[in-house]
């Protein structure tokens, strides 16, 4: 990632515009073509520095307005079977795992799911349960928003900045 | 909120496979066979609503100096989950904040580019937020197995071949 890249995410991380030629100001301010970059950001994308360009939707207001974290507690020598398994379900966005408080805090595999209400929950998490056969859980469904957003950002760029 | 079925084939195809081209909104419209104004009028009508946030570029957290990162859970008293949760959201490597339903009520994740940077700023939340230790989970990340913030917007049988 050189310099110009940086300053392309800079400038593009908060969103696109909804015009005819959205990278437009950003080839500009940059003094290169539009297909520049744009060609910056596929590059950027093979790469794995960006996962994917794309729309960030707000769940809730799409239909999916249960967000449930489902912490597991799975043996060790079958947490990567069983995370392989449960990331392969498209309705699971997250799954990880996590430390374990011993004495306190028993769960180790973490999976978020985003779900139509609470019974979708329970249905989406019972068939989770059956197919890996993670039988030890906890539900923690979110019934207030209180911050979401990217956590990798490009804090500031060197260059035109300033 | 209601999104109609070409609603929902725009929020597919801008969520899974933006084509990333200097007129984008008209390589869109090829895609689905609408035209470019229509794809324009619509993402700004579900942007109004808040369907979409925005358009961008999601960046790998590693690629942008995030190596360590982890997930908190407080018990924190009701009359103080709003205070608490504000303080919280002071900083800007604290990316997700829920309260849940469950004894442990207010969940947040917090992602630093050192493992000494996350004890410091969790240190520091510990302190401005006074919720005693005993009442504070630190569940760091061992490994991901997953992370792909993506949704189903058309109906299953309408959705098979892709790739995801």
């Amino acid at each position: 990632m050189d310099a110009i890249d940086r300053e392309i995410l800079w400038l593009t991380q908060d969103g696109i515009g909804i015009e005819d030629r959205p990278f437009l100001h950003v080839a500009r301010r940059l003094k290169i073509s539009e297909e520049e970059v744009v060609g910056r950001l596929r590059r950027l994308e093979r790469a794995g520095v960006v996962r994917r360009f794309g729309t960030r939707i707000n769940p809730r207001k799409a239909g999916l307005a249960a967000n449930a974290m489902v912490a597991w507690s799975v043996a060790p020598d079958r947490i990567a079977d069983i995370g392989t398994a449960m990331a392969e379900s498209p309705d699971v966005t997250h799954c990880y795992e996590r430390r374990t408080i011993p004495g306190r805090w028993k769960y180790n595999l973490y999976t978020v799911l985003h779900c139509h209400d609470r019974e979708d929950v329970l249905h989406k998490v019972g068939a989770l349960s059956r197919a890996t056969g993670a039988a030890d859980y906890r539900i923690l469904i979110s019934t207030e928003e209180f911050k979401r957003r990217p956590s990798g950002r490009i804090e500031a760029a060197p260059g035109c900045r300033q | 909120m209601h999104l109609d079925p070409r609603d929902r084939a725009l929020l597919q195809q801008v969520q899974d496979a933006f084509p990333l081209d200097p007129r984008p909104y008209r390589v869109l419209g090829g895609m689905l066979g609408m035209p470019e104004r229509e794809v324009m009028e619509r993402l700004a009508d579900l942007s109004r609503r808040g369907v979409i946030k925005h358009i961008a570029p999601i960046l790998e957290p590693r690629s942008v100096g995030i190596r360590s990162s982890t997930l908190v859970a407080m018990r924190v008293p009701e009359e103080r989950m709003h205070e608490v949760a504000a303080v919280i959201n002071e900083y800007d490597s604290v990316s997700h904040n829920y309260r849940r339903d469950d004894d442990y009520n207010l969940w947040f994740t917090v992602a630093e580019a050192s493992d000494e940077a996350l004890f410091e700023t969790l240190d520091e939340i510990r302190r401005r937020s006074m919720i005693p230790p005993g009442e504070i989970l630190n569940l760091p990340v061992v490994q991901r197995f997953k992370l792909d913030v993506r949704f189903r917007f058309l109906p299953e049988e309408e959705d098979d071949g892709r790739d995801r």
